[in-house]
């Protein structure tokens, strides 16, 4: 027993850098890990419903964010993660403006509810409420260059993580996330199935799923991931109409991470990902690159 | 320790849920009390024809009472077994009423006018979008005869939905004045007064019943919504056996009462179809060296011709809706103004493209672009009412609806309202889009590539402001129903005016003008009103 704890603490200390909401992975008591994320994403062809197809009006769609996180151990088993997004949206072709201003404030608490250690493998699972809610009352009614969908959201998710002694791991985790309503600047609109006389939009809810295996060991972390989202909900953009922030936003997406720890300075960690569009509906096909630099405080006495 | 943790993050994961978890549906359509007319306007035959050339009460009657067969026959007596017979079906109808019929009840007793008011706006919405570009760069037009085809008929754009607004609007006014007439003329009761045991389940009223001015409302609503938006025809016909099922069902008519309604609407429906069928509408499109020879006139006076700014470049919308040109085009007909009226009120021209007036109107533009702030932006979007919306004209129907039904207005003065209303619409429509294509101004963003706007740029010449020609031309007709409210709808039309300019899509110029233009053709319609007896 004692010796499979060790085993359990040893990989705690080597995932010491966790971020994500979707992972495996947690802060140990009294550690703050916090840095910046910068992400460019770009798409030129999106689905309109389920056509595949390009806008001379829009061009390349490029939304660059800045993101700050921060991810605390208040105890080996139950983290906080925030995050705080800067975005900026523009159109390479067309007249319309784009748009930037912080985001959405995200704060989340992660529980390791059950593990179970074996002899040369560890296997944990988690659960996460996160909630989010706009600190700017940016339009969502400017999509595809609208900042968000301008809603407070509270997200559900439990996530499954098994990983063999030498580093191996495979992680599964699901969310359901429930969407307040939002309000448009316009006293009535078509959401594409009805009509409606008010400001206010019914946002449907939004289901995802994220999967990775990878390896992770020795100040590197590398990962093949896969995710997926779908609104439960909402009506295809309609032949030639503008998008509208209430539809069916669905997507798969297939990406990698690499984390990589600087042997000499120990707390630092410096991330890459990419991730690709395999298929969408209502969405553009995008790529997106994120770099991020990130850093570890340990505020314990006894470390 | 480890269980504190745990309730804490159940309790307030709980809790959230609790606090979030509400119903998140809106209802569709605006609240409507059954109406209750403050005055029943029972000498609404008399009030002016909106157009003496398509119809007078004199006509219809001449209609009514010579076709083979005739359109329909005067009522039978309430005495008659045959009239009894319907009481009884209505009796029958009445116990066994569900759920959904008491819904279909319930909606129609807000207003027959206001609730086709409604279905409208919304069928524009739906109808207002542009047909994408085909493979090759070209773009194909919508085609009445084939409406269901991609793309669907109409395109329901702002010049073709203010047509639609005031075709709808006026033939229902006219409609209702002739059921007003033979109302008057026959006095039959309506059932639930024929017969105590028929249940009135809306607001009883006065109203003679014969012929149903509901089924009156149904027929014409139905065969002008047919002819505009013929791609909706079987929601519009469900609609309507809605709006008639729920005049028999609430015990207000008979079947006679509303086969004999539906047969008038329709006959009035017909004299306005003729007329929109020869008002010029479908030349209102052109053709390619039409098009050229718009931007050739430009150049020839010295100034750079409007070019479409989107990729690929778009036809320019509707340029033969509204000019007014020897030899070129002469528009589609307005309702209160003649071709002169349009030429002498066009405004005159705005700075040349070349001159220093007009460059200092392009840095005005830049910096509301440069500094589109959050207030600005949402006026902008409050009015902006492009591509899939009711459209500006649609618009102000909104604002409208909510004043008339307030007044409690009868259903033929209801009318009254929404023909004036959308009468001056439509000549506001004529009369900015005479203007656009006679000047061929281009917007700013193509004088300055960098102007980025806040709303989509629509596919049309810059001079003068469409949005601030509807408005002026509302505001004065709204001004003139409900002049307590007069410095409201003056306010809104002067915002939303600007918002074009803060938008970033119109000079100074364009909106400043275009509100003044629209104020001199509202009162086009204004003056008819005055004299068209219902207010004595």
């Amino acid at each position: 027993m004692k010796r499979l704890l060790l085993i359990l603490m040893v990989l705690l200390t080597q995932a010491s850098f966790s971020q994500t909401l979707t992972d495996g992975l947690m802060m140990p008591k009294d550690n703050l890990c916090t840095g910046f994320v910068y992400a460019h994403d770009q798409w030129k062809e999106y689905w309109e419903g389920e056509l595949k197809r390009d806008n001379g009006n829009i061009g390349k769609l490029t939304t660059q964010s800045l993101l700050w996180m921060g991810n605390y151990g208040i105890t080996n088993k139950l983290n906080i993660i925030a995050m705080l997004p800067y975005v900026k949206t523009q159109a390479s072709a067309g007249t319309l403006q784009g748009m930037q201003g912080i985001q959405d404030i995200s704060v989340g608490v992660k529980y390791n509810f059950l593990g179970a250690k074996f002899e040369k493998s560890a296997f944990n699972t988690f659960g996460v409420f996160n909630f989010s809610t706009p600190l700017n009352n940016y339009t969502p009614d400017f999509y595809p260059l609208s900042l968000g969908a301008h809603t407070t959201n509270l997200s559900y998710r439990l996530t499954a993580h098994y990983k063999l002694e030498q580093g191996w791991f495979a992680n599964v985790s699901a969310g359901y996330t429930w969407r307040s309503n939002t309000e448009l600047d316009r006293p009535s609109y078509y959401d594409g199935n009805d009509f409606y006389n008010s400001r206010e939009v019914k946002m449907p809810d939004v289901f995802d799923v994220f999967g990775s295996i990878g390896y992770q060991k020795d100040g590197l972390q590398a990962e093949l991931n896969y995710m997926q989202q779908n609104t439960l909900g909402g009506a295809d953009i309609r032949r030639q109409d503008m998008p509208f922030v209430s539809n069916r936003m669905n997507y798969i997406k297939a990406g990698a991470l690499i984390m990589y720890y600087p042997a000499k300075i120990k707390s630092l960690a410096l991330r890459g990902a990419v991730a690709y569009t395999v298929t969408g509906r209502n969405v553009g096909q995008s790529t997106t690159y994120l770099a991020g630099v990130l850093y570890t405080f340990q505020f314990s006495k006894n470390q | 320790m480890k269980r504190i943790y745990k309730s804490i993050f159940l309790t307030t994961s709980l809790s959230l849920f609790v606090v979030f978890s509400c119903n998140k549906d809106i209802d569709f359509t605006e609240e409507l009390k059954p109406l209750t007319p403050a005055n029943l306007d029972a000498n609404a035959e008399n009030w002016e024809p909106i157009d003496a050339t398509v119809l007078t009460l004199d006509k219809i009657i001449a209609i009514v009472e010579t076709s083979t067969p005739k359109v329909f026959n005067p009522p039978a007596a309430i005495t008659s077994d045959a009239y009894k017979a319907e009481l009884t079906a209505i009796k029958d109808a009445q116990r066994n009423l569900t759920s959904e019929q008491m819904k279909i009840i319930e909606y129609w007793s807000g207003g027959g006018v206001l609730r086709w008011n409604q279905i409208l706006r919304e069928l524009v919405a739906r109808f207002n979008l542009p047909p994408a570009p085909k493979a090759d760069g070209t773009y194909p037009a919508p085609d009445a005869e084939n409406p269901f085809a991609d793309p669907n008929f109409p395109f329901a754009n702002p010049p073709y939905s203010a047509r639609a607004y005031s075709y709808v609007s006026v033939a229902q006014y006219e409609a209702l004045k002739a059921a007003w007439h033979y109302m008057y003329l026959y006095n039959r009761p309506s059932p639930s007064k024929n017969d105590p045991e028929i249940k009135s389940l809306v607001p009883e009223t006065d109203l003679p019943s014969y012929p149903s001015h509901d089924a009156v409302l149904s027929g014409v609503s139905v065969e002008m919504l047919k002819l505009l938006f013929p791609a909706a025809i079987e929601e519009i016909t469900l609609r309507a056996a809605d709006q008639r099922n729920a005049a028999l069902w609430s015990g207000k008519a008979s079947s006679s009462d509303i086969s004999a309604g539906l047969a008038l609407g329709k006959s009035v429906a017909n004299q306005f179809i003729t007329r929109a069928r020869g008002d010029g509408m479908g030349a209102a499109l052109g053709t390619k060296p039409q098009w050229q020879a718009l931007a050739d006139t430009a150049i020839k006076h010295g100034e750079i011709p409007w070019i479409s700014l989107e990729t690929p470049m778009r036809p320019p919308m509707l340029p033969f809706f509204g000019l007014r040109k020897t030899g070129v085009s002469n528009g589609v007909k307005a309702w209160r103004m003649t071709t002169q009226d349009i030429i002498d009120q066009r405004p005159t021209p705005p700075p040349s493209t070349s001159s220093a007036e007009m460059k200092a109107e392009v840095e005005e533009v830049k910096y509301y672009a440069n500094y589109l702030t959050r207030d600005r932006l949402s006026i902008v979007h409050k009015w902006a009412d492009g591509v899939g919306t009711y459209t500006p004209p649609g618009h102000w129907n909104d604002i409208a609806a909510e004043y008339i039904r307030d007044a409690n207005y009868s259903e033929v003065r209801a009318a009254r309202a929404f023909a004036l209303l959308n009468m001056a619409l439509h000549d506001a429509a004529v009369a900015c889009w005479d203007t656009k294509y006679f000047y061929f101004n281009p917007r700013p963003a193509q004088l300055d590539a960098s102007i980025k706007t806040g709303t989509g740029i629509p596919n049309f010449p810059a001079f003068t402001s469409g949005h601030s020609t509807f408005s002026g031309s509302a505001a004065t007709v709204l001004s003139y129903l409900f002049p307590q409210h007069e410095d409201y709808f003056q306010a809104e039309a002067t915002e939303a005016s600007l918002s074009r300019l803060y938008g970033a899509i119109h000079y100074r110029t364009d909106v400043e003008v275009g509100l003044v233009h629209g104020q001199t053709v509202g009162g086009f319609t204004v003056s008819f009103a005055l004299t068209d007896g219902a207010d004595d």
